[in-house]
């Protein structure tokens, strides 16, 4: 016990106990969509809850029995019960569900499933293991699965900025999940399947990429880092990248059981069109 | 006395037919088995907040003296599964449709127990096995299961790289405990469907009854699918099949990792409602009784839950928006969960209709249902934000997802348990729960609870995500280390306040002081039997007249209730 209440007086977690948080600093094109539903979200069930609690508040001060008060004989079953129950019900999905339901699907058709195409998207495949990430990218003729393809060192995910990006996720052993918190990107890597996303970042700097589904006893520090830069930065990444082969020290040693699965040099899949 | 000719200590305590003592076997192992989970919640949050610190002699640090005395990342995986297994299947489980499924079904519809009394010793001594092959695995030389609670393949798989025998002891035990449950799920149905008391129709069963049989329907349709997709697994772990591996990449073994996820939570998600549903049942009773006032729209809770149970099997997807699943899909699974929220904002106000106009007795029964209309509401309305398929996007694997089902399953489970164990305390053991700490329980409880899971919460909202050992080795999750403290030690608290509830129980079977019958003036049929209540329960089968909800009648003289069994012309002036 001593320990524990050593550590609350020494520290300064007496100030940071309080409720709410803030969402991480967004940086991408359309996360501001998901925080805005999210804020929707919050807003109207707090409105609800608090009605519920003044309700719950008033009738607890009310009719407590040690007041005297006499209870009302009324099963609630009339018509005109019903009705009002069923009522509020549908006020509830109205107001509530359905305003999510609609910003979610207009998200979703205009953002997150509507791929961008065209000259200007950078295309990478993401291919995590136990417990890294895996990155590619295309090299000069720009297309996978050739001799040139980049594969940069690993846990290294470089993308230039005001950018779409198109990235396919497969994973090599368990299933992970690609997790940008700052991006509000979050895609479950798979094995035997190849999944696809998309985003853009806004500004420039060094952000986190986790992993989100529970990959093993290394989940936890199966981190990877996005650099977000300009586009002559990252063109210049992309060259130093593609001259030198890089050897990681990690590379080998990951799975020292059972060398024929290691991940080969190069691993990249030929790009699969989008369905 | 009749039927009852099992006399010695065996046949009548350990190898008993009674639903009534096979009930309080049940209680025995989920109350064993809510402190075990429990105890493993505090180490987990011991790591989250003080991540690679000595465990204190308190939280039982010399189990962890091999590894310095520090909760190392193995350990704390095998923590974080083994938590929720246990709570899931071996505490809530056992405590409301173990102990009171069993306990109340017969008395509750007038019968003299259940429709097949063997199955039903058979069922709790299947579950006993379960539960010894489950705690076997913490003495094997790699410790216990460590793939979550979920357990997805390939991680359980052997290919997953999971060392030891844990993830197959765990598969095993699962498929016992699913074999035990279909049996008592068949039991349940049967004897709700077809030993009802003569004048006890569907719509005269306390809502209890209807709370538990509607878990036994989802039980034994749902369980029978987790069952096989364990047993797959099972193959998978053990002859080497590749019933869930798709090999690396997408090279084309023909097995399928998301088809495990599928019949997982085609389950998983009923399962929810499964454990929800006697406590919705259990509080809409409490309320009625503790506010001397009819339940508000009886029939309408009836229905809403059933249908809640209906679309509760065609939601699954919603716990799998992040897999890549087809779009179309995503949508459909959304709109359907979202339909959830029609019938259960009914029943919701309607327990606010219960306490409309009442008499409300704050009894501790009562203080632990209101403390479920309270979480339950936090609970439920958080579901939106992951219902929805782009802030699932965000919210997925966070630690708001671990927020939100504790509200649901841990707090209003936990709540409405209590409540139950306080109300129908007197009718199991014939002695009353002290009523002074019953109360602090709830207050300290309560309190507590609410900080630790909404705080959980908040980390998540902030992008904590889950079963990480280490939230600091991240920048993004390095300002949350004093909230992530906090928790912690508001998690101790409610700990600590579970020992009042132990404390409360010993005392007073060591006080035993006598309950009056029905000390609650309750209608229904289990208050009216003699105590000890005899194997057989009733000497006469009891005759229903009256639904389980008649209090405060203004044409009843004397009292404020009229039993189901009772007439009311009996009752009535002159």
């Amino acid at each position: 016990m001593k320990t524990l209440y050593n550590k609350i007086k020494s520290k300064h977690i007496l100030y940071s106990g309080i409720w709410f948080q803030d969402l991480p600093k967004d940086v991408s094109l359309d996360g501001y969509r998901i925080d805005n539903v999210i804020s929707y979200t919050d807003l109207i069930i707090s409105i609800y809850f608090g009605i519920v609690v003044a309700l719950l508040a008033y009738f607890i001060y009310q009719y407590r029995a040690s007041k005297g008060h006499k209870a009302t004989y009324d099963h609630g079953d009339k018509r005109k019960n019903v009705l009002v129950t069923g009522g509020l019900g549908l006020l509830v999905f109205f107001s509530v569900d359905a305003v999510i339901e609609t910003m979610a699907f207009k998200d979703l058709r205009e953002a997150f499933w509507n791929f961008p195409k065209g000259e200007n998207v950078v295309r990478i495949e993401v291919m995590p293991q136990q417990y890294a990430w895996n990155f590619c990218y295309p090299g000069p003729d720009n297309e996978f699965g050739t001799d040139d393809d980049i594969i940069p060192t690993q846990n290294q995910m470089h993308v230039p900025v005001n950018t779409p990006i198109v990235i396919q996720l497969a994973s090599w052993d368990v299933i992970h999940s690609f997790y940008l918190p700052n991006f509000r990107v979050k895609q479950d890597a798979v094995p035997g399947m190849i999944t696809p996303l998309w985003f853009q970042a806004k500004e420039t700097g060094v952000y986190d990429i986790a992993c989100a589904e529970l990959c093993g006893n290394g989940h936890y520090r199966m981190k990877g880092y996005l650099t977000v830069e300009t586009k002559e930065d990252y063109q210049s990444w992309l060259n130093e990248n593609s001259v030198q082969e890089t050897e990681s020290d990690e590379w080998d040693d990951w799975d020292d059981d059972d060398d024929d699965s290691g991940v080969p040099e190069n691993w990249s899949w030929v790009w699969e069109a989008l369905k | 006395m009749s039927s009852n000719n099992q006399t010695s200590f065996i046949t009548k305590y350990i190898f008993s037919t009674d639903h009534k003592v096979i009930a309080k076997q049940f209680m025995v192992m989920g109350t064993f088995f809510l402190f075990f989970g429990g105890a493993m919640a505090m180490l987990i949050r011991w790591q989250l907040a003080y991540p690679e610190q000595k465990v204190p002699w308190w939280l039982l640090g010399f189990i962890f003296e091999n590894d310095g005395g520090i909760i190392t990342p193995d350990i704390y995986n095998q923590l974080f599964t083994m938590h929720g297994t246990i709570m899931i299947f071996w505490a809530i489980t056992p405590l409301l449709i173990g102990t009171f499924g069993n306990f109340l079904i017969p008395l509750q519809i007038g019968t003299h127990d259940m429709a097949f009394p063997k199955l039903n010793m058979l069922s709790f001594w299947t579950m006993f096995l379960a539960s010894l092959v489950l705690l076997s695995s913490y003495i094997l030389p790699n410790g216990a299961a460590s793939g979550g609670w979920t357990s997805y393949p390939p991680l359980s798989s052997p290919s997953g790289g999971i060392p030891g025998l844990g993830q197959t002891i765990w598969t095993l035990a699962l498929i016992l405990m699913g074999v035990s449950t279909m049996m008592g799920a068949i039991n349940y149905i049967s004897t709700v469907v077809r030993l009802r008391a003569r004048g006890m129709d569907y719509f005269k069963m306390p809502l209890s009854i209807w709370g538990l049989f509607l878990a036994s329907i989802l039980n034994s349709v749902f369980v029978p699918v987790i069952a096989a997709g364990l047993i797959l697994l099972l193959l998978d772990q053990t002859i080497g099949t590749e019933f869930f591996l798709a090999g690396r990449l997408a090279s084309g073994d023909p097995g399928d990792p998301l088809l495990f996820q599928h019949v997982f939570w085609i389950f998983g998600h009923p399962e929810v409602y499964i454990l929800i549903l006697p406590v919705w049942g259990i509080v809409s009773d409490l309320l009625s009784v503790f506010s001397r006032k009819p339940a508000y729209g009886y029939k309408v809770t009836a229905i809403a839950m059933s249908t809640v149970v209906a679309l509760s099997s065609l939601v699954w997807g919603h716990h799998m928006y992040t897999t890549g699943m087809s779009p179309l899909l995503g949508k459909s699974f959304m709109f359907l969960t979202l339909l959830i929220s029609i019938p259960s904002s009914m029943f919701f106000l309607n327990w606010l209709g219960t306490l409309w106009r009442g008499s409300l007795h704050f009894d501790t029964p009562m203080l632990f249902s209101i403390g479920v209309i309270w979480v339950f509401g936090i609970g439920g309305l958080t579901g939106l934000y992951n219902a929805t398929v782009t802030a699932d996007i965000y919210l997925h694997d966070t630690m708001f997802v671990v927020g939100h089902f504790h509200y649901t399953l841990a707090a209003s489970v936990m709540l409405g348990s209590f409540a139950a164990i306080y109300y129908w305390f007197p009718c199991m053991f014939g002695i009353k729960l002290d009523s002074m700490l019953g109360k602090i329980h709830f207050w300290g409880s309560f309190i507590s609870l609410n900080y630790v899971f909404f705080n959980m919460m908040a980390v998540g909202y902030a992008g904590q995500h889950r079963r990480i050992y280490n939230p600091s080795e991240y920048s993004f999750l390095k300002h949350l280390s004093g909230i992530n403290e906090w928790i912690t030690i508001f998690s101790f608290i409610l700990g600590a306040f579970q020992a009042l509830f132990l404390i409360n129980i010993i005392w007073s079977l060591f006080k035993n002081e006598k309950s009056e019958k029905n000390p609650w003036h309750a209608t229904t049929l289990e208050w009216t039997v003699e105590y000890p209540i005899p194997h057989g329960n009733f000497i006469h089968e009891p005759i229903v007249f009256n639904g389980p909800h008649e209090y405060s009648r203004p044409d009843i003289l004397d009292r404020d209730w009229l039993g189901q069994d009772e007439k009311e012309d009996d009752f009535k002036h002159g």
